[in-house]
């Protein structure tokens, strides 16, 4: 009886997949990417690639290496391929503004994943609301630095800066301001460059920690940047995890596994989460069904609302993190 | 007084590179007064030591009127190959240096080969050696971060009274380079070519094998430079070293080092290595808006850059009036 219903449950499942895989025309997509730099954009390349390859769908691939000129031209050659769909992880906003234009004039529907145009009215545009998950995030450690510290004292606040000509960045950092201009005068604010280079960031961040050797909490604009806080917080006693003496309150972005990690360990205490397989997904899903349509200029925002994951929903929402996933090895 | 200033005029523009580097103390001290405490001032020669190391390599490089845009990519794939074959035989930190330097030496070597043998253009070949070498890297790691052990991180991060490894290395390589430009036949020769690569090959210099010379040492001081940067922080990421030969090369000119070859010395390179960083980290340090940093960079970059323009316009003026070999 048991072995009959498995049969059944099989049968039913393989029918169901072969009308789904038939349903849709397999389509050539192009996937321009700028770079794999960080687990992040590694994490989403591998989720696009590999899902429309299971679908039998054929991907052009190709990698601008952060030149935008490049990836410009890159897209040219797929539209010179006549491909059916253009996904897209742009270099920068601006840049982002003409690969959209150049695709839509050539009647190719193009989605932009995780990093938005400057000018978001064109195109399908898949994007984390980074200010708001950077505000969260940023608000649960605010709120620990205050609780601890004399209602009169001024407190050092950390933010490492991503690339400024990066939307996202500009995003993370106006969601930081967003969360330390609740109490503005309770905190003195230390920027500090990063250009998304971890060397870069090493040198600046031990300029800052250097000048300013009390430092209360610390915002980094992406999680792939802990390891770098680490060598310049750790020879100075600063690299502590919470509950012992020197613990410095850390909070990051992006919800990669290094994250998810230090979260659990407890040296760092809450990380703005960016639902990598959502816009994934809502990238590749609005992709397919514009070129099922044959829906040449699709114009839409799908906005990824993240959470943030800290040590007071760790327990709960550890899974939502995809970093915690490809921890977990899932 | 006419003539005295003139040698005054004269005075500075010889030493512009080191009058500009006071004044940028100075006023960046008179701004934040802890920004001239030896903590900080640590600080700055530390993180020059390491774009500092690359640019003596570059400095021979340089100095024979060439290019090498591969910088960048072998500070990335040289300590990668180490560490790979650290975590593969169990090798210690004081090992993979040495395998780090010879990677280094082999994709200098193989640079070398394009120019000397191939006598493609040193810009073409090392531009596209920057992609190959970048390319291959990205390949050995599909563009994971590599991390190394704890090890390597505590080799990187250690101190030998109490000053950091990286400024040892920093001062080591410089001593070395200064004495092999300034004290042996093969510093002469470098000059030579660098002068004039056809009167050097008529007086009878091994052009070629000096030329390849300097991009294997060039490779590998980059290969060593990489190594100890990566060692501050324990994990290597694919864009690790990228936009570093602007910087290396940056470093280099502003010491002194010609582009056109035969002008410069390391000493004068690493001088100009410094200067950037306290640039860069004296911005940092008094808090300057993260938009106006970049444009204050590059002017005082540019103003550097400008007087030594002028002082070099002075100098080959005066050298038609002189037999002196300048430095």
């Amino acid at each position: 009886m048991k072995s009959l219903k498995y049969t059944m449950a099989a049968a039913i499942l393989t029918t169901a997949g072969l009308l789904s895989s038939g349903s849709a025309h397999a389509a050539k997509i192009c996937f321009a990417f700028q770079d794999l730099e960080t687990e992040f954009w590694v994490a989403g390349h591998k989720a696009i690639t590999e899902t429309l390859k299971a679908s039998n769908h054929e991907v052009l691939e190709s990698n601008a290496n952060e030149d935008a000129n490049k990836q410009l031209e890159q897209v040219k050659d797929c539209i010179a391929q006549n491909v059916d769909g253009i996904i897209v992880i742009p270099q920068d906003g601006e840049s982002a503004v003409t690969i959209v234009k150049e695709s839509q004039a050539a009647d190719i529907p193009i989605a932009v994943f995780n990093r938005p145009p400057t000018d978001t009215s064109k195109g399908i545009v898949v994007v984390a609301d980074n200010k708001t998950i950077a505000e969260q995030a940023v608000d649960y450690v605010t709120a620990e630095a205050l609780a601890k510290a004399p209602p009169d004292k001024k407190l050092n606040a950390i933010i490492i800066v991503g690339d400024l000509g990066d939307p996202n960045a500009v995003g993370r950092k106006d969601g930081f301001y967003a969360s330390i201009n609740k109490n503005k005068d309770r905190f003195n604010v230390i920027e500090v460059a990063s250009k998304w280079d971890a060397a870069t960031a090493l040198a600046n961040l031990e300029a800052a920690v250097t000048a300013n050797p009390q430092v209360d909490l610390l915002f980094t604009s992406s999680d792939f940047l802990f390891p770098t806080i680490r060598s310049v917080f750790e020879p100075r006693g600063m690299w502590k995890k919470r509950g012992e003496e020197g613990h410095v309150l850390m909070a990051g972005l992006d919800g990669d596994k290094t994250a998810c990690q230090l979260i659990k360990e407890g040296f760092v205490d809450a990380t703005g989460v960016q639902d990598l397989f959502f816009e994934a997904d809502s990238a590749m899903n609005a992709i397919l069904a514009a070129i099922e349509a044959k829906e040449t200029q699709p114009n839409k925002i799908m906005p990824d609302p993240g959470f943030a994951l800290t040590q007071a929903n760790l327990g709960t929402d550890e899974m939502r993190m995809w970093g915690c996933k490809l921890l977990a090895g899932k | 007084m006419m003539l005295k200033k003139k040698s005054l005029t004269d005075l500075f523009l010889q030493n512009a590179t080191y009058v500009m580097f006071g004044a940028v103390v100075l006023y960046f001290g008179v701004q934040q007064t802890s920004f001239l405490m030896p903590d900080s001032m640590a600080n700055i020669v530390k993180q020059a030591s390491f774009i500092g190391i690359a640019a003596i390599g570059m400095t021979f490089v340089l100095l024979t009127a060439g290019i090498d845009l591969s910088v960048g990519s072998v500070m990335y794939v040289a300590p990668l190959i180490a560490g790979l074959l650290m975590q593969a035989l169990d090798l210690p930190p004081t090992m993979g240096l040495f395998i780090a330097i010879a990677v280094g030496g082999v994709l200098g070597a193989l640079n070398a080969f394009f120019i000397v043998v191939l006598r493609i253009v040193p810009f073409i070949a090392t531009l596209s050696s920057l992609f190959l070498f970048r390319g291959f890297g990205t390949w050995l790691t599909s563009s994971k971060q590599f991390d190394f052990a704890d090890e390597f991180r505590a080799f990187g991060l250690s101190s030998l009274f109490h000053i950091p490894l990286p400024i040892w290395m920093f001062a080591l390589v410089l001593i070395l380079a200064h004495y092999m430009l300034s004290h042996t036949g093969f510093g002469r020769q470098v000059y030579a070519l660098g002068n004039s690569q056809e009167g050097a090959r008529k007086a009878g210099l091994k052009t070629a094998s000096i030329q390849a010379r300097c991009y294997m040492m060039c490779s590998a001081c980059a290969a060593l430079s990489g190594y100890m940067l990566i060692s501050q922080i324990g994990r290597l990421d694919a864009g690790f070293g990228e936009g570093s030969e602007f910087d290396v090369i940056a470093a280099a000119v502003l010491g002194g080092v010609s582009l056109f070859g035969g002008v410069g010395s390391v000493f004068n390179a690493a001088v100009g290595a410094i200067l950037i960083q306290t640039v860069k980290l004296g911005l940092v340090f008094t808090g300057v808006n993260l938009y106006a940093q970049p444009i204050m960079q590059g002017f005082i970059i540019f103003l550097a850059v400008l007087v030594d323009g002028i002082r070099d316009k002075r100098t080959t003026a005066l050298l038609k009036r002189t037999i002196r070999p300048i430095q």
